[in-house]
């Protein structure tokens, strides 16, 4: 067997079919279907949940209010100050999207539309957006970009100082995507590379597999809960990255 | 295996504007009735809160209030006690003095009228005496009234009289 089929088939996006929308192709792929899950999950389940009045699903009520809480008094109000209250909704949903969407990935027949760096690009570009937008309705247009370089420089640094900034606008950009994708397909390509360990020793004789099968089972099963772990890990960073870079975009002192 | 890190940029589009929607759409349906519940909580919270502190600062307040007149009684019914002593010490005082007085009439008295019994029965049986001696002498004499031995005698007293008295003596 050939580990780069095997690999592919797990971790690249598998497309279906184009569809035509004015000038752009756009593809509907496995990963399209586990955005779209997620999105029916917050959009059906959430809601419901949140409106239920039952006891039976209290514990799930109290479980997405005390993170919305925890979001937004321990990530968003320490660093968009009092103002950031508003903001709340938009990190709530980015975590939540994040989350499920690393989730699915630990799902049988699932994947990780956050292991594509299609995927994370965009969620980095809404950022980028998110980034220039509050910052712009915090200080003003000029305002902002007058800010953009931090006070106490000297002036005549000032040509040197503004582009470096409006690249470090991006790099961020940049990092936020890679760090999200590069995590989420690292597990993955970690627990395939363990299964094939198995093949890999079996092919020395049976005897050599059937030894590395249960240890292999078991790194794979360890590397599972990393991923777990990770998944609400990647989430809550790439909030809390988000909320820190809006938060300086905001009050540049 | 270049796919892997060529970005799609229709899956990027996708990707966008499912995020979009999603913010605009939860904001409405799921943040806001969460956020809604949570601050009417924190608000009863609150409410609770100090609702409970201005009950304890009455309690306390009514406390105090209630043990400075339990002080003030203390000391009220400390006060009346001591005077009720005192008053009471007086009245007996009083009590004792008024029973000695008349105490000390009733044994005067007593002792006068046992003075005048006596004196009294003395008398009496001074007389009740007298009497009965005279009854008995009178009997004695009745009977031992004897002629010759009176005129005897009187004739001795008469010598005898005459003899002290000769101024009296008979000239016959």
């Amino acid at each position: 067997m050939d580990l780069k089929l095997i690999l592919e088939h797990h971790i690249v996006d598998k497309i279906w079919t184009w569809v035509a929308f004015g000038p752009l192709r756009l593809p509907v792929s496995k990963h399209l279907l586990m955005m779209g899950i997620t999105s029916l999950i917050l959009l059906v389940v959430f809601p419901l949940l949140i409106r239920s009045r039952s006891g039976a699903l209290a514990p799930f009520r109290a479980m997405i209010e005390m993170t919305v809480l925890f979001l937004r008094d321990e990530v968003v109000l320490p660093n968009l100050g009092h103002k950031g209250a508003a903001y709340t909704g938009y990190f709530s949903t980015l975590f939540f999207f994040i989350l499920i969407m690393n989730l699915l990935g630990l799902v049988p027949y699932g994947a990780s539309a956050t292991g594509n760096l299609a995927v994370t690009a965009g969620l980095a570009l809404t950022t980028f957006a998110l980034i220039n937008f509050s910052g712009i309705k915090e200080q003003g247009l000029i305002g902002y970009f007058a800010h953009l370089v931090p006070k106490g420089v000297p002036l005549w640094l000032y040509p040197l100082m503004f582009p470096i900034e409006v690249m470090g606008m991006f790099i961020k950009t940049f990092a936020l995507c890679i760090r999200l994708f590069a995590n989420m397909i690292a597990g993955h390509i970690v627990i395939l590379v363990f299964i094939c360990f198995i093949f890999i020793f079996g092919a020395f004789g049976t005897a050599f597999g059937l030894l590395a099968a249960p240890i292999s089972v078991g790194l794979v099963l360890f590397t599972l809960l990393l991923e777990l772990l990770v998944a609400f890990l990647q989430a809550y960073i790439f909030v809390t990255l988000t909320a820190i870079f809006t938060g300086a975009a905001m009050h540049p002192h | 295996m270049e796919a892997l890190i060529r970005p799609e940029i229709g899956l990027m589009f996708w990707t966008i504007v499912c995020f979009s929607l999603l913010v605009l759409l939860l904001s409405k349906t799921a943040w806001q009735p969460l956020m809604q519940a949570v601050e009417e909580r924190e608000r009863a919270i609150k409410h609770d809160r100090r609702s409970a502190e201005t009950a304890r600062a009455e309690a306390e307040k009514i406390k105090s209030e209630l043990d400075a007149k339990l002080a003030e009684l203390k000391a009220e019914i400390g006060r009346r006690m001591d005077e009720a002593r005192i008053s009471a010490e007086k009245e007996k005082d009083l009590l004792i003095e008024e029973a000695r007085k008349s105490a000390g009439i009733i044994v005067e008295s007593s002792r006068r009228e046992i003075e005048a019994q006596k004196t009294e029965a003395a008398r009496d049986l001074r007389s009740k005496v007298a009497e009965l001696t005279i009854m008995a002498a009178e009997h004695i004499l009745m009977k031992q009234l004897d002629h010759r031995a009176n005129t005897d005698l009187a004739s001795r007293y008469l010598a005898e009289l005459e003899k002290e008295r000769p101024e009296l003596k008979l000239d016959n």
